[in-house]
């Protein structure tokens, strides 16, 4: 009898296992679908309310609950909605109940799927570089803001800047967008805040035990590199990696590296091939005969993000190419650690030859990332004017302080974060963000302009960072950031495949065995960038920094 | 579950079905509605075949279009042949087939005998509380998601992982090697990787196909003296040879195919070279550059070429050993 059972069972296994294995080989032909052309206007104006009035906000017209499912692009995202003090606060006020959504692997690649499939979420927050959106706003999956605002809410053209507005107006004259943490160089000029990111990080106490080594020159950063394979391949008890670059090849060793030799944009009015330039590739060699006399590992070419982040938080690198918005919550960490010394301080890095200062990339009108309503959004009128509030000045201080009498109180007619929120930052910002939601928990919507006032003192730790990159800003090079061409079109189908071989070349330059294979390798890759249409990107490139500098002047 | 059925009359009829299938004995539709209980069961698998395989082949058109996801499908202007010709002058192209062959070959090659050998020792195990354990332990892996699984690898992989350390320990190596980043390692890690998460897995249908064995035989054989090693190869290999036959032809037909979820996670810019597989290459192109009717061009060629191998791996199959498909 138990033969017989046994049988039966092995019967289900093969249909399963048949069916696993149709499933396996069919996956990847599934990938178009129908994308749904979204019909506009079927939205009819709720019953029984009044024509909105430019001068006020329109969210107070209804306040019944609804619930909008809003996509934030950044997989490491890791916030929720209803929890904190703040998100149940603004629920309340607004009628506005939020779901948060992040994507599981790359936000670009998300969206696109999703857009395939013609399911959005109502409201998409992405980084603004990012191939999709071009093409939500293309393909007219998102909302124009300007029409909805005025049928709905004429009030954001008062929150909204005009700048901003203009910034991101296509040629059909609509704006799609509204960007977080967008400068403007006027702005900067005025505050001295750049907001730029991009440092140059040792860890502190080994950098000072080293006699606090010059990195600045190919020499000083090979001898210290030396010292450190000598004397401290073992520090504190920790194997140390010697250096790290943030975004691997496309961003860190190449557009930040850039960046911090001074690399120009452009050389008399004409944008200039960073690539080729001379500094540039010594300090590439520099990396090559680092690698050849095994000074440095390939890890940081390699390493996934869970391994970065975890050689990051117990302080094993010894230089990082890194933003420092990336260390706001590793630096006070470590500073409290067993090894109070261990935090991340910024120097000077690799320098040209000319020694000039680095010229880091400051904020700019682009912002970070981009908040649009698309157009599977059922009650875009609920959305605009959530959108209009959370610009205002009142929707960014219940956002960025949070509830007053709990979070914060009036101090001389001066909105202020309470005593123990403050302490909070440097103690426990686990807690501050998750059961308060302050500050930078719903950073979405943030601008700068508005938020800084209320920003407390950063801790020092911090603040060293901030201030270095503060010096260090280019301020008029916000213009050059993204010149790229994006989507589908033959320009950017060439740049994408340039970008791509290079991400390939790079750490094939940096492992090649001596310098003339180094040339050899970089020669080829010119070659290859060329037959691949390099000269278009360049004229494309040319023609949108025009566009820009034409709408800079307006 | 199939109370309805005496097991003993299940099996008749399916013996009996084959029988008269292959044989042509009587007509088809007269065995099929003699076995309808059992013919009913497979329209759930056809109507999933119907929407997710045959359905979508309509949009294979876009291949030859220039779509844009912005559009509705059928508005994009028709290009006729040029996505074709752009990825047959694309070197990148060219390297992906032979990244997919390399690996597929290895797989098939050294991978496909393993779940055999796999399951003919088990099948010698005497004890069935210790075969059933070493049976569920060895499958257990399958059920991981390569998204674990392969961070899982990239940890022993890496430079205090522990295959460094067992290679150290043993002398073999004086220094750590990041076996991750050398291009010449990545098809052997495809291969081990795979190998170590999916061989107890894939002996599951040879260990059915020889549960399924007439015990009279193997009885039989031993009365005449054959010994173990005459009993395995006469009676256990012969008996599982069909399903050999058609897993084989399966596998050679799927020899354009890669498993994309582990390339994708081992991959990096560093071993890209050696790791871009068809299927890899085809996910770069269409969903990170937005390339949709270049990597459709590409899927479109192939599933033909995909499809001949099929044909062709049958028709040796049916001269080599008289079992094949169809």
């Amino acid at each position: 009898m138990k033969h017989f059972r046994m049988k039966q069972g092995i019967a289900i296994i093969l249909a399963v296992i048949l069916m696993v294995s149709m499933a396996a080989c069919t996956k990847s032909e599934t990938k178009e679908n129908t994308p749904t052309a979204t019909p506009a206007d079927s939205t009819p104006q709720p019953a029984g309310e009044s024509t909105p009035n430019p001068d006020e906000p329109a969210w107070k017209l209804d306040t019944s609950p609804v619930e909008l499912s809003w996509f934030v692009g950044a997989s490491w995202y890791a916030h929720a909605w209803g929890e904190s003090l703040t998100s149940k606060y603004v629920t309340e006020k607004t009628g506005v109940n939020v779901k948060l959504e992040v994507p599981s692997g790359e936000a670009n690649e998300h969206i696109t799927l999703m857009m395939t499939s013609g399911k959005l979420p109502d409201l998409i927050t992405m980084g603004s570089w990012e191939n999709a959106v071009k093409k939500l706003w293309e393909g007219d999956h998102v909302y124009a803001l300007n029409e909805l605002a005025e049928q709905y809410d004429p009030y954001f053209f008062k929150v909204a800047g005009d700048g901003t507005l203009k910034w991101y107006r296509q040629e059909n004259g609509n704006t799609y967008g509204v960007p977080n943490d967008s400068y403007s160089p006027n702005l900067m000029h005025e505050t001295g805040m750049t907001a730029a990111n991009q440092t140059f990080l040792v860890r502190k106490d080994l950098y000072e035990e080293m006699g606090s080594p010059d990195l600045s020159t190919p020499e000083g950063f090979l001898n210290a590199l030396q010292l450190l394979k000598d004397k401290y391949p073992k520090y504190k008890g920790q194997s140390i990696s010697p250096f790290f670059a943030q975004g691997n090849v496309p961003y860190g060793m190449t557009e930040y590296l850039q960046n911090l030799l001074a690399v120009p944009h452009e050389q008399e009015g004409k944008v200039y091939d960073r690539i080729n330039d001379p500094d540039y590739i010594t300090w590439l060699k520099t990396f090559r005969t680092a690698y050849e006399r095994g000074l440095l590992n390939v890890d940081f070419l390699v390493d996934s993000d869970t391994q970065v982040e975890e050689k990051t938080n117990n302080a094993r690198y010894f230089m990082m190419v890194r933003e420092w918005n990336g260390m706001t919550a590793v630096n006070p960490m470590l500073a409290a650690s067993a090894n109070p010394d261990s935090y991340y301080i910024a120097v000077d890095g690799p320098q040209n030859s000319k020694g000039d200062n680095a010229k880091l990339f400051p904020g700019n009108m682009d912002g970070w990332m981009v908040t649009m309503i698309s157009k599977s959004n059922k009650n875009p009128e609920r959305a605009i004017r959530f959108l209009t509030y959370l610009t205002s000045e009142e929707g960014q201080r219940d956002l960025f302080l949070g509830k007053e009498g709990e979070t914060w109180e009036l101090v001389n007619d001066k909105p202020q974060l309470k005593a123990d929120m403050v302490e909070l930052i440097t103690t426990d910002i686990e807690k501050l963000e998750k059961q308060y939601g302050i500050m930078d928990t719903y950073w979405m919507m943030r601008n700068p302009v508005i938020i800084n006032q209320w920003r407390p003192e950063k801790a020092p730790v911090i603040k060293q960072m901030e201030e270095f990159a503060n010096k260090q800003a280019d301020i008029d090079s916000g213009i050059y950031k993204g010149l790229d061409p994006l989507g589908d079109s033959d320009v950017a189908v060439a740049w994408s495949r340039i970008s791509q071989n290079w991400e390939e070349v790079m750490p094939e330059l940096i492992t090649a065995k001596d310098e003339a294979a180094f040339d050899k390798i970089f020669e080829s890759f010119l070659a290859r960038r060329a037959s691949y249409g390099f000269d278009k990107v360049m004229e494309y490139r040319q023609a949108e920094l025009d566009v820009r500098k034409a709408k800079m002047a307006e | 579950m199939m109370a309805f059925f005496s097991h003993a009359r299940f099996y008749t009829m399916i013996r009996k079905g084959a029988e008269e299938m292959f044989q042509h004995k009587t007509g088809h539709i007269k065995s099929f509605t003699r076995q309808w209980q059992l013919q009913s069961m497979v329209i759930p698998g056809i109507v999933w075949m119907l929407i997710f395989c045959y359905i979508p082949m309509f949009w294979l058109i876009i291949a030859f279009m220039d779509y844009s996801i912005a559009k509705p499908m059928l508005q994009s202007p028709f290009v006729g042949l040029k996505h074709f010709e752009d990825f047959m002058t694309d070197d990148r192209f060219w390297r992906s087939i032979r990244n997919t062959l390399g690996m597929s070959s290895i797989k098939l090659i050294l991978g496909f005998p393993i779940p055999i050998f796999f399951a003919l020792m088990l099948n010698e195990i005497r004890n069935i509380r210790f075969k059933r354990t070493v049976q569920t332990i060895s499958y257990l892996p399958h059920f991981i998601a390569w998204t674990i699984f392969g961070g899982i690898m990239l940890n022993w992989l890496g430079e205090g992982g522990v295959i460094n350390q067992l290679m150290m320990a043993l002398g073999l190596q004086d220094r750590e090697i990041l076996f991750n980043s050398d291009p010449k390692y990545f098809w052997w890690i495809t291969y081990f990787s795979d190998t170590l998460k999916e061989t107890g897995w894939s002996a599951i249908i040879y260990i059915a196909a020889i549960a399924g064995i007439d015990p009279g035989l193997y009885e039989a054989a031993e009365l005449d003296g054959a010994n173990r090693w005459q009993r395995m190869w006469h009676i256990t290999i012969q008996s599982i040879r069909p399903t050999i036959a058609i897993l084989f032809i399966l596998a050679v037909s799927g020899i354009l195919g890669s498993n994309f979820e582990q390339i994708f996670m081992l991959k990096n810019n560093m071993n890209l070279r050696m790791a871009e597989s068809l299927d890899l290459y085809i996910y770069n192109m269409g969903l990170v550059s937005g390339r949709h009717s270049f990597s459709t061009a590409v899927l479109f060629v192939r599933s033909i070429v995909a499809l001949g191998l099929l044909f062709l791996a049958n028709y040796t199959s049916k001269k080599l050993t008289g079992d094949s498909i169809f």
